[in-house]
């Protein structure tokens, strides 16, 4: 698989948290060739197996295939549409972007008109989708439908893609290029490639998957902020520096055994690496260390630009660092 | 409407998160003709199995039913000197329904009357007027006259709920203290009454689960739905609505009156689509009122379900409540019967998804 | 081993929150002949334990927190300065030139830089990651021992005040762990009302659930006691939310932990005479506690609070007199055969 071209792939599949089933069909025929099994549990999670030889470990890899959006709360009288946030939507970044619904319904997402943007907030936002009245609205959309920023993507110059959602078809990207480098390998772990739900609101959909697969470690695959950009928080991440090894986010501490595991299997394979500290937002990482027993737990994180923004950008040599860093990491074990 | 005495008397009975016993006693018997093997769990979960179809059939559908015993309440925190109680709130109550309010104790030796108070409006300046009172500057006063006097009859981490006059008024609306969601229990035990009375033929087992504390923390929903391990779970609730004057309409979440209320997504879950479906579908097709719920708020017993063990298919069916975990919750009895009844028709048709 | 030593001995122990299998080795040289050790889980968990002997005995749990609040290096700075974040609550106001240890491939000495007041703009503190450690050393050289990721804690120094008043860094949580050793060491096997278990729990600072959760599911316990600290009575505190040192652990009634074990164990310490404190912490414990209980079917808990001043600094308060209330009334909590009784009879 050709990596640009199976993210803008999965990139222009849209699928809100709770609402997978389109991206999950998609990432079903990718992955099949690859594993020995394929499941869909209750809540959604794409559970893909490659068996070992027997008397290994279990060994989970994770990345999440939701996609933060909105749904329609309400139809007002003259056809627009309120809604709700589905995950932490930036409601600035948001304001005029062009939005599409599960079915293909099209629109634009506007605030109030006298609304000033530092007090954006969902209530003061509709969707307009260009009906002329409630009638000709509730023809095409109903309460509880989602919708999402469209999605689109582009290479720069220099190797850099922007579009969205990066957040986290990239990580499933990568997921996919270990499936493919490890498909021929003979292994005695068992490898579960999970593709897991609504995580954009909670980590929610990888703690049943965990709790069924009971890993005994499990590698998280997902997006996280740089400190390369004017005025950004300092973190010493930056698009370009590597596959970005998670020692810590929001709401986990990764094990030291895999973290330091990782940064030696880089320096001495020659894969440039970084180390990763993030202050804000969590990752299905947590989800999988506290599900049931627990789990040794550790992540690798492409590094991107603008979060949950319409335009999202990472390097795809960090994204392939990160498919062959975890690809040397498996084999090593 | 028999449903409404049996309403009345869950709602006057006393069952604050984590003091949930009475509740499940008076349920218990309620329910002793159709599931008299019914028991508590080691949280204070009242679960009655009802099975139905072939008993040796292998892949028995497992359908977990819950509404939540406990109720908004308080503690006692604190004896002051003088005999005055000071307390705190248990789940999430707004300062502003407290000060007047008439409390019940479940003191060491029985219940104790009490009422919420601070100092009247001549002592409050123009600022403190414009105010609710915080809860650390009220305090329950029993009529003790002093610390010694009080200390008889109650101690710290006592359990005290709201005390209010359940009544009918208006066209068909009722008024009770703990609405929410004694209005679920009893649509609960109307849903296993039908089933009881025309069993349905499909290899199912519905777990009927009253369960405790999820006013605090959605909790004795997550550790039965562990014990039990259901396929699917549909959530009784009710649920806080604003269809009041002065609210805007795409604020209301819901209307009383216009049937039970189906969630698409909350702040704690985003619910199943095809059973989401299957419910719209049913009302339809059997005439049975409901309308989806309008904006995203809230959370309910779903939020901890959904995630247990391998994951569980989720639903919820709320009653719109105006005045929500205050003395006076206010439901339309016709939503309480669509969400028995749409309840029961879920179950029969479950096997659809 | 006296207790106080103990207590000494595992607050040295190396275990900022997250990085608690630094400090497995430690472990088990100090309490390795004393207790059976039975594993440190995935998450970072410690377990020990001391069988009863008898066949279907309850399995009891006692819970204490073994990680510590402390920082992360985020970043080395061109000069060699260390950039932080927190790992739990860290107070500001305590941080200016205060002494840590960096923990990198060897532990080193730092001193947080502190800027001089003429040169400050105005009186407000930086927040943590505003911070910058000093470690003496050239970004090379500090490279060479210390990388992102690096945990750093304060530097442990202890003493003794009037009265077996105890001063010193992490009593939160080790102090109760202390106690639940020392009592279940000190307990005669044959006294055991069932096989108790130690939980040493990782990561109750910085995380949401905290690693007991994961502890607390593979021990799957009959009951349990979840001991940690308790914010105790100083100026400017409301009685109802504060303990007073001296007087004994508190216990918590609370709607989120088993309210029938809460009352027997203080019905069990008015008739042993163990001096408690009762306080209500109505929705939540704000510790393990609500964890614990709702692990797995629901495991019975009680919360057990040791009165501690100015919690979350490198001088935090505790009275030794306390402690040993405390180890008495895990002891009698270990060995009542009328708790495990009632326990076994709240089943089904």
């Amino acid at each position: 698989m050709e990596l640009y071209s199976t993210i803008k792939q999965l990139c222009l599949c849209p699928s809100v948290s709770g609402r997978e089933n389109k991206i999950r069909q998609l990432l079903s025929s990718l992955v099949e060739p690859f594993c020995d099994e394929l499941s869909v549990d209750k809540l959604g999670n794409l559970i893909a197996l490659k068996k070992g030889t027997g008397g290994g470990k279990r060994i989970m890899l994770a990345a999440h295939m939701d996609e933060i959006g909105f749904m329609v709360t309400f139809i007002e009288d003259n056809g627009m549409l309120r809604v709700a946030p589905v995950g932490g939507i930036s409601f600035v970044g948001a304001a005029y972007s062009r939005v599409i619904s599960e079915s293909g319904v099209k629109g634009t997402i506007v605030p109030n008109a006298k609304t000033k943007p530092e007090d954006y907030k969902s209530d003061c936002f509709y969707i307009d989708i260009g009906a002329s009245s409630k009638k000709q609205a509730d023809a095409m959309v109903g309460i509880g439908d989602f919708f999402v920023v469209e999605p689109h993507l582009q290479k720069l110059k220099g190797g850099r893609v922007c579009g969205r959602p990066l957040d986290d078809r990239v990580g499933c990207a990568v997921l996919l290029g270990i499936a493919e480098n490890l498909s021929e390998c003979v292994l005695k772990d068992d490898i579960y490639y999970v593709f897991t739900v609504q995580e954009e609101v909670g980590c929610r959909g990888a703690l049943p998957s965990a709790f069924a697969i009971a890993p005994d470690m499990a590698l998280c695959f997902d997006v996280t902020a740089t400190g390369d950009v004017p005025d950004a928080s300092p973190m010493a991440c930056r698009l370009g520096g590597g596959a970005a090894v998670k020692i810590k986010d929001a709401s986990v501490i990764c094990d030291e055994l895999i973290t330091s595991r990782l940064s030696e299997i880089a320096e001495s394979k020659k894969i440039k690496y970084q180390r990763e500290v993030l202050l804000r937002g969590g990752t299905d990482t947590s989800s999988m260390q506290l599900s049931g027993s627990g789990a040794s737990v550790g992540a690798l994180s492409i590094p991107t630009r603008y979060i949950h923004s319409p335009n999202e950008m990472c390097e795809l040599s960090d994204a392939q660092a990160c498919i062959d860093l975890a690809t040397e990491f498996i084999l090593s074990i | 409407m028999a449903c409404i005495e049996l309403i009345k008397k869950l709602s006057n009975a006393f069952g604050p998160s984590g003091c949930e016993r009475e509740i499940a006693q008076m349920i218990k018997k309620e329910i002793s003709d159709i599931a008299p093997d019914a028991y508590i769990d080691r949280m204070g979960n009242l679960i009655a199995l009802m099975r139905f179809g072939d008993i040796s059939a292998s892949n028995r559908a497992r359908i977990m039913i819950s509404a939540h015993m406990d109720e908004v309440g308080f503690m006692i925190n604190e004896v002051k000197e003088g005999g005055l109680l000071g307390f705190d709130t248990i789940g999430g109550i707004s300062e502003s329904v407290l000060a007047g309010r008439r409390v019940l104790i479940h003191g060491k030796n029985g219940f104790v009357d009490g009422i919420i108070a601070s100092k009247a409006i001549h002592h409050k300046d123009k600022n403190e007027r414009k105010k609710a009172v915080a809860v650390d500057k009220l305090y329950i006063d029993i009529g003790a006259v002093d610390a010694d006097e009080a200390r008889a009859y109650v101690e710290v981490g006592d359990f005290a709920s709201f005390s209010s006059e359940f009544y009918e008024f208006g066209d068909g609306y009722i008024k009770g203290k703990a609405l929410d969601d004694r209005i679920g229990c009893a649509s609960l035990i109307e849903v296993m009454r039908s089933l009881y009375a025309n069993a349905p033929s499909e290899s199912i087992d519905v777990f009927c689960c009253f369960t405790v504390r999820e006013e605090i923390s959605l909790s004795g929903a997550k550790t039965a739905a562990f014990a039990l391990r259901p396929d699917v779970a549909i959530v009784l609730e009710s649920t806080a609505v604003a269809d009041i004057a002065g609210v805007d309409a795409s604020r209301r979440v819901a209307d009383t009156a216009k049937g039970v209320a189906v969630s698409v997504m909350d702040r704690s879950t985003i619910y199943d689509k095809e059973l989401i479906r299957l419910a719209l579908d049913v009302a339809e097709a059997e005439g049975v009122k409901a309308q989806l719920k309008r904006y995203v708020s809230g959370g309910n017993d779903a939020g901890s379900i959904h995630k247990v063990c391998d994951g569980v298919r989720t639903l919820a069916l709320s009653v719109p409540t105006r005045y929500l975990h205050s003395a006076s919750c206010v439901a339309h009895i016709d939503d309480v019967c669509s969400q028995a009844r749409l309840c029961e028709l879920i179950v029969r048709n479950i096997c659809e998804v | 081993m006296q207790l106080k030593d103990l207590i000494f001995e595992l607050c040295a122990v190396p275990s900022v929150s997250g990085f608690e299998k630094r400090g497995t080795q430690r472990l088990l040289e100090i309490l390795g002949d004393k207790l059976e050790f039975v594993a440190v889980d995935g998450v970072g968990n410690h377990i020990f334990r001391k069988c009863c002997g008898r066949q279907n005995a309850p399995k009891i749990m006692l819970d204490a927190h073994f990680d510590e609040i402390g920082m992360i290096v985020t970043d080395i700075t061109e000069a060699g300065f260390l950039r932080v974040a927190p790992l739990g609550g860290i107070d500001a106001a305590i941080m200016q030139a205060a002494d840590v240890i960096i923990y990198g491939k060897e532990p080193i000495r730092g001193v947080v830089c502190s800027t001089p007041p003429h040169l400050r703009e105005d009186d407000e503190l930086p927040e943590i990651t505003a911070l910058m450690i000093d470690t003496g050393l050239s970004k090379e050289r500090a490279s060479e021992i210390i990388s992102i990721g690096s945990p750093v804690g304060f530097a442990p120094v202890y003493a003794e005040l009037l009265g077996q008043r105890l001063v010193g860094k992490s009593f939160d949580d080790k102090a109760c762990a202390a106690c639940a050793l020392f009592a279940l060491i000190n307990a005669p096997t044959s006294s055991l009302a069932g096989d108790v278990y130690v939980l040493l729990s990782c990561t109750e600072e910085t995380s949401r659930l905290g690693g007991v959760t994961a502890g607390a599911f593979s021990l799957s316990p009959d009951y349990a006691m979840v001991i940690d600290v308790n914010l105790a009575r100083v100026p400017d505190t409301k009685s109802f939310e504060t303990v007073v040192l001296g007087k004994g652990p508190s216990i918590s009634v609370s709607a989120a932990t088993d309210v029938p074990l809460t009352r027997a164990t203080q019905r069990l310490c008015e008739k042993k005479g163990i001096a408690h404190q009762m306080i209500a912490a109505p929705s939540s414990t704000g510790t393990n506690a609500t964890s614990v209980n709702l692990t797995r079917e629901g495991i019975p808990v009680v919360d057990i609070g040791l009165p501690l001043a100015y919690m979350h600094t490198y001088n935090e308060l505790i009275d030794l007199n306390d402690c040993n209330t405390l180890c008495a009334l895990i002891s009698e909590f270990i060995c009542s055969g009328e708790i495990a009784e009632q326990m076994r009879c709240l089943e089904g």
